[in-house]
C-alpha cells in the first residue's frame, strides 16, 4: 500500500516534470501567442490582485506587531522597521501570499482546464488540427507566471507599507524611526532573496494548476479532484521550494561574501 | 474507407475493444449501436487519434492511423471531422469563433470568405443569428447543432458522430439525424454514428454494427438487423 503510493506519486512528479517540458518545448518551437498571453496576465492580475494586496498588507502588519512585542523586551525598538521589512521579504511575504495566490490562480486555472478537459474541449481541439498545449496551456502558463510574479512582488511592497502602518499604531514608532534602519537591515541580497522566491512560487504555481486540470479525468468529480489536488501539491510544493531556495540563497551569498 | 483489422484496446484490466474488426467503405452510414461501456466512443476516438489501441490497424484512406505520431496526425484529423458527445464548444469564444476555429487551423483563408462560410455552416444546422453569442447564452440543443457545424465547415469526407442525440427534446433529435442523413448524402460523406438510439438506425442508416462487451454482435444491412436473433438486437428492437 505504501509502495503503491510512493509509485503514485512518483509518476505523478515524473509527469509533471515531462508536462513542464512539454510546455518548454511547444512554446520553444512555436513562441506563445502574444495576445491570449496577455489576456492571460490581465485576468489572473485583475482576479487576484485584490487577495494578494490584502493578503501582503496584513502579513507585514502582523510581523509587525509580532516583533513589536519581543523587541520592546530588549528596549530595541528602533530596530522594528529594519527587523520586520527583512523577515517580511526574505520569508513569510513571499511564503503566505503564494499560499493565497494558490488558492486562488491555482485553484481556478486547475477548474478551467479540468472542465475543457472532461467535457472534450481539449479533444475537439486536438481534432480541429491545433496542439492544445500550445493554444490553451502555453498562453496560461507563462500568463500565470508572471501575472503570479507581479503579484507577489506588488504584494511584498504592499507588507512593507502594512508593516509601516502598524509600526507608527501599534508601536508608536515614528515612520523616521521606523524606516532608519531598513537599509541596514534590508540590503540587495535580503531584496532579490524575495524576489527570487516570488519567482520560484509563480512558476511552480503555474505548472501545478496547468498541470493538474490538463490531466484530469471522470466528470465534475474529477474536476474537484484536480482542484484539491492542485491546491495541497501547490501548498507542498512552495514549503519544499522555500527551504530549497532559503539555503540555495544563504550558501550563494557565504560564497560571495568569501566567508 | 475504414477499416479496423483486430482492434485491441483496454483500460488496466478491463478490455474495451477485443479484436474489433470491420471495413466501411466510402459514402456509407454505418450505426454502431450497444449499451453504455461498451467501446464505441473508445471507437471513433482510436480513429482520430485521441486514443491508440494496443493492438491491431486503424486503416483510413490507405494510412494505418494506429501507426501515426501525434505530430503526424493532421491529415487524419483534417479528413475526419468528429461531433463529440458533448458540445465540447470553447466557452471563452462566441458562435462564430467557434466555427471558424477549425477552418482557421487547417486553412489560410481570407477573413471575407472564412466569414461567409461560417453563415453557410450556421445556415445549415439552421441556426441564423446566433454567431454573437457565446456557447453559455445558448441551448443544449443549439450547442449540439453548433458543434456539428464547427464540425463540417472543414468538409471532411468522415463524419464522425459520438451520441449525436443524446440528452435532446425529441424535436432537436429529429432534426439532428435529418441533418446527419442530409449532410451526409450532400457532402457524400462517409458517416459513423454512435448511438443507442435503433429507431434512427434503422431510419437512416446503411448499415448496423451491434457491439456488446467489446466484440461485434451482428454487423449488416438495416434489414437483416430487423431479422436479426442476436438477444441484444432483439432487446434493441424490442424498444422500437
Amino acid at each position: 500500500m505504501v509502495f503503491m503510493r510512493i509509485k503514485v506519486l512518483i509518476d505523478d512528479i515524473g509527469g509533471g516534470i515531462l508536462f513542464l517540458g512539454q510546455i518548454i518545448l511547444t512554446a520553444i518551437r512555436t513562441p506563445a501567442k502574444i495576445d491570449l498571453t496577455l489576456e492571460q496576465i490581465y485576468k489572473v492580475t485583475a482576479q487576484s490582485f485584490a487577495t494578494t494586496a490584502m493578503a501582503g498588507f496584513f502579513v507585514g502588519a502582523i510581523m509587525t506587531i509580532q516583533f513589536t512585542m519581543q523587541l520592546n523586551e530588549f528596549s530595541a525598538l528602533e530596530y522594528l522597521g529594519g527587523i520586520s521589512t527583512s523577515a517580511t521579504l526574505r520569508e513569510v511575504g513571499p511564503l503566505l501570499i503564494a499560499f493565497m495566490l494558490s488558492g486562488k490562480v491555482g485553484a481556478f486555472t486547475a477548474a478551467e482546464l479540468g472542465t475543457m478537459r472532461v467535457t472534450e474541449q481539449i479533444d475537439a481541439i486536438r481534432c480541429l488540427g491545433a496542439n492544445p498545449i500550445r493554444e490553451i496551456i502555453v498562453p496560461r502558463f507563462f500568463g500565470i507566471v508572471t501575472a503570479s510574479f507581479v503579484l507577489l512582488s506588488g504584494g511584498l511592497v504592499l507588507s512593507i507599507i502594512g508593516g509601516l502602518l502598524m509600526g507608527g499604531l501599534f508601536a508608536e514608532v515614528s515612520f523616521q524611526e521606523y524606516v532608519r534602519h531598513i537599509p541596514t537591515l534590508v540590503t540587495m541580497p535580503s531584496i532579490f532573496n524575495g524576489l527570487f522566491k516570488s519567482f520560484v512560487f509563480a512558476f511552480l504555481i503555474a505548472t501545478i494548476c496547468t498541470y493538474r486540470g490538463y490531466t484530469a479525468t471522470g466528470g465534475a468529480k474529477g474536476v474537484g479532484k484536480a482542484v484539491l489536488q492542485t491546491a495541497v501539491a501547490c501548498m507542498i510544493a512552495i514549503v519544499l521550494s522555500d527551504w530549497v531556495t532559503t539555503v540555495f540563497t544563504d550558501t550563494a551569498l557565504t560564497l560571495i561574501r568569501g566567508e | 474507407m475504414i477499416e479496423f483489422k483486430n482492434v485491441v484496446k483496454s483500460f488496466g484490466q478491463k478490455t474495451v475493444l477485443n479484436k474489433v474488426s470491420f471495413k466501411i467503405e466510402r459514402g456509407q452510414i454505418v450505426f454502431i449501436l450497444g449499451i453504455s461501456g461498451t467501446g464505441k466512443s473508445v471507437m471513433l476516438k482510436n480513429i482520430v487519434g485521441l486514443l491508440t489501441p494496443d493492438a491491431g490497424e486503424i486503416w483510413v484512406d490507405g494510412v494505418d492511423a494506429a501507426k501515426l505520431s501525434e505530430e503526424s496526425y493532421g491529415p487524419i484529423r483534417k479528413k475526419c471531422g468528429m461531433v463529440f458527445q458533448q458540445p465540447a464548444l470553447f466557452d471563452s469564444m462566441t458562435v462564430f469563433e467557434n466555427i471558424a476555429f477549425g477552418l482557421r487551423k487547417h486553412f489560410q483563408l481570407p477573413e471575407s470568405e472564412i466569414k461567409s462560410r461560417v453563415l453557410k455552416a450556421l445556415s445549415l444546422v439552421n441556426l441564423d443569428d446566433i454567431g454573437e453569442r457565446f456557447p453559455s447564452n445558448i441551448s443544449y440543443g443549439m450547442q449540439k447543432r453548433v458543434s456539428l457545424a464547427r464540425t463540417i465547415i472543414i468538409e471532411p469526407e468522415i463524419l464522425l458522430f459520438d451520441e449525436p442525440t443524446t440528452g435532446l427534446d425529441p424535436i432537436t433529435t429529429n432534426a439532428i439525424n435529418s441533418l446527419i442523413q442530409d449532410l451526409s448524402r450532400r457532402l457524400k460523406t462517409t458517416s459513423l454514428v454512435v448511438s443507442h438510439d435503433m429507431n434512427c438506425a434503422l431510419a437512416i442508416a446503411d448499415r448496423i454494427i451491434v457491439l456488446d462487451r467489446g466484440m461485434i454482435v451482428e454487423d449488416g444491412t438495416v434489414e437483416s438487423v430487423r431479422n436479426s436473433k442476436v438477444p441484444l438486437v432483439k432487446d434493441f428492437l424490442a424498444e422500437v
